[in-house]
């Protein structure tokens, strides 16, 4: 027996057994005045063509390893891409995006970068960084997105 | 781009709010979370209840330890929390809850972010929620109460492959307790080969007791090994006698195994046994000895026994407990009309919401409404399913609670399905994995479009799920039969059952 609280949902089942659904944030760092970008503006972002907020700052990206689950959404969500796509665009920008190895290095990164992006699994969140609503959405609400398997 | 109002911080009240007492330190360079109290013996009490709790698994007795701690010290709100999170009580889960909540001011700052992890939780807060824990963990990663509280919350959420890492990373090797609920979430995972490691050494570690015994039965029937497990439980009921999750774990077994005659005489002989049973408990154990009757197909006597736990559930005032026996009723009914008639009085419950939490009665009125959109569908009355379907559509937006957003995303999944919009309907019902009515539909899904591999997946995840819950005997007995039959119509033979 587990120690475990009955949450009295009695008949829930605790089952892992196929890919749960992922959401994935997006992060700004806490002097950033930007709360909310829509998805056509965070194309525009990721694929090098807004390269400034709109104060002037210039954007730095900082992302995971294109072949991790969160990043293989985020391509095929912003850009249709499949995770090979992902990669070759990558290398290709390699001048542009900065790849971190972990949501920790991610936030580490945006936390203390003026003018720093990048995207996080929602349960990596903490206090140092600003989740950015993306279609007036954020991960949590129904329709985010950056949400799916 | 949108840009936020600047907000204006009160510094003042801020410090007013600061801990009367100083924390014994914030020990965050240790790794351990101060805990905050003048007692020794609140101290002490406090360890008797994490082995009472977390290694031996005595739920009812570490609940009293608590009790005591929060007499001596009734401004212990690290107490108030846990015992909230304990508590086999839902009127006292709400109350030490609010407890925990109100004497914050006297904890430690450690303390007052894992009280305000579980109270943005409470309320549906769930990115506060997770940004509060994950400061907790990064200052507290070795403390053993963190990792416990984050390894059980995360699995609540679902997030098992970062529970189990908050355990890896702890470097906590000699706990018990720990060992357990991450062999569990192992299990959950269904990497049984890490969950039956880490059994091995619970056991090696408390030979004496009964617990490790009982949990290795559990999760070697949750692998389908049923007689390793009844063979474990034995050992536990041998070790104590008095260890009643064992004798209702062996009903349990016998049930899954298909003997529902020898089930019943199990639980009859662990309600005799044990006469004074923790009250959830009793209606958890009670709820598996009518789903022996669904097993059986013989639905008049499942209607008899679970229409008597929610009688007794109406006359002790536990709502959530009322509502959630008529629900599961609901879902078995052959005739959705009847069905529906079932969740009117789920919802009659739901409205009196007495000793629950505010987010369980949200939970539970979610999960009604998913099941009436099932009734109304299974009575072919599409337009009831769609009007409480953008009822639950409303609910869900209005928050960010898993439990409630599965349950609306399986109910958008049955009803596309029933339309016939299969590859709208995968997209919903993906997000309702732990669901096996939603695992079923998508199996279906997925074989309508043509997506053969991932149609073989979810099947084979159905059919070797053995888990002794009611969603479980209404949907994967048949599954299973259907898959050995050749006559039959499945589209998923090639699922493989694991024995």
């Amino acid at each position: 027996m587990k120690a475990w609280r009955l949450s009295l949902l009695l008949s829930i089942i605790a089952l892992a057994s196929t890919a749960h659904a992922r959401q994935v944030a997006v992060i700004a760092d806490t002097n950033n005045t930007v709360i909310s970008v829509t998805s056509a503006e965070l194309v525009k972002i990721f694929s090098g063509h807004t390269r400034s907020w709109p104060d002037g700052k210039p954007i730095k990206i900082i992302l995971r390893d294109p072949s991790s689950a969160d990043m293989e959404l985020a391509a095929r969500k912003l850009f249709n891409m499949t995770g090979d796509q992902a990669r070759a665009f990558v290398r290709a920008h390699s001048d542009m995006i900065t790849i971190a190895d972990s949501d920790d290095a991610v936030i580490r990164f945006v936390g203390t970068t003026r003018g720093a992006i990048g995207l996080v699994d929602l349960y990596s969140l903490t206090k140092g960084v600003n989740v950015l609503k993306v279609d007036g959405k954020l991960p949590v609400e129904q329709g985010y997105f950056l949400r799916g398997n | 781009m949108a840009t936020p109002f600047r907000r204006n911080f009160c510094f003042a009240a801020i410090c007013l709010l600061l801990p009367a007492i100083a924390a014994a330190g914030e020990n965050s360079q240790t790794g351990t979370l101060p805990i905050t109290t003048k007692s020794r013996q609140v101290r002490q009490l406090l360890d008797e209840a994490w082995r009472l709790n977390l290694d031996e698994v005595k739920q009812a007795e570490a609940i009293e330890v608590l009790h005591k701690a929060v007499k001596v010290d009734p401004n212990f709100a690290f107490g108030h929390l846990l015992l909230s999170q304990c508590s086999l009580d839902p009127a006292e889960q709400v109350r030490e809850q609010q407890k925990a909540f109100a004497t914050r001011a006297h904890a430690s700052s450690g303390e007052r972010l894992v009280i305000d992890w579980f109270q943005n939780a409470a309320d549906h807060k769930l990115i506060p929620a997770i940004t509060d824990m994950n400061e907790v963990l990064s200052r507290y990663p070795h403390d053993r109460w963190v990792v416990f509280l984050a390894n059980w919350w995360l699995t609540q959420q679902t997030q098992y492959e970062r529970a189990v890492a908050v355990f890896e990373r702890s470097g906590i090797t000699d706990s018990p307790g720990l060992m357990n609920n991450t062999a569990y979430t192992y299990a959950y995972m269904r990497r049984f080969d890490r969950a039956f490691a880490l059994m091995e050494k619970y056991v090696a570690a408390l030979p004496k007791d009964p617990n490790p015994q009982d949990s290795y039965a559990e999760i070697l029937r949750m692998a389908g090994h049923y007689d390793q497990a009844i063979h474990h439980y034995q050992a536990a009921l041998a070790i104590d006698p008095q260890f009643y999750s064992s004798q209702f774990g062996i009903a349990d077994t016998y049930s899954l195994m298909g003997d529902q005659n020898r089930a019943r005489q199990e639980y009859q002989s662990g309600f005799k046994k044990f006469a004074s049973l923790p009250e959830l408990h009793r209606v958890q154990w009670q709820t598996r000895e009518a789903t022996t009757f669904v097993r059986e197909e013989d639905y008049a006597s499942a209607d008899r026994a679970l229409q008597a736990i929610a009688d007794r559930a109406h006359a002790q005032a536990m709502s959530q407990v009322e509502a959630d026996t008529y629900r599961q009723m609901a879902i078995y009914q052959p005739d959705g009309k009847q069905g529906l008639h079932l969740l009117d009085k789920a919802e009659t419950a739901l409205r009196q919401g007495q000793n629950a939490m505010p987010f369980a009665i949200q939970q539970e009125m979610a999960q009604v409404l998913r099941a009436r959109v099932e009734a109304a569908l299974k009575s072919e009355n599409k337009k009831m399913a769609a009007a409480t379907l953008a009822r639950l559509a409303t609910v869900s937006r209005n928050s960010d609670d898993k439990v409630i957003e599965s349950a609306y995303h399986g109910a958008a999944g049955a009803a596309l399905f029933a339309d016939h919009k299969y590859n709208e309907a995968m997209s919903h019902l993906e997000e309702d994995i732990n669901n096996p009515l939603s695992l079923q539909l998508l199996a279906a899904a997925y074989q309508k479009v043509g997506y053969g591999t991932e149609a073989k997946r979810v099947s084979e995840t159905l059919a070797n799920l053995n888990d002794p819950s009611l969603e479980q005997a209404v949907v994967v007995p048949g599954f299973r039969k259907c898959y050995q039959d050749p006559n039959c119509g499945s589209a998923f033979k090639n699922a493989a059952l694991k024995k």
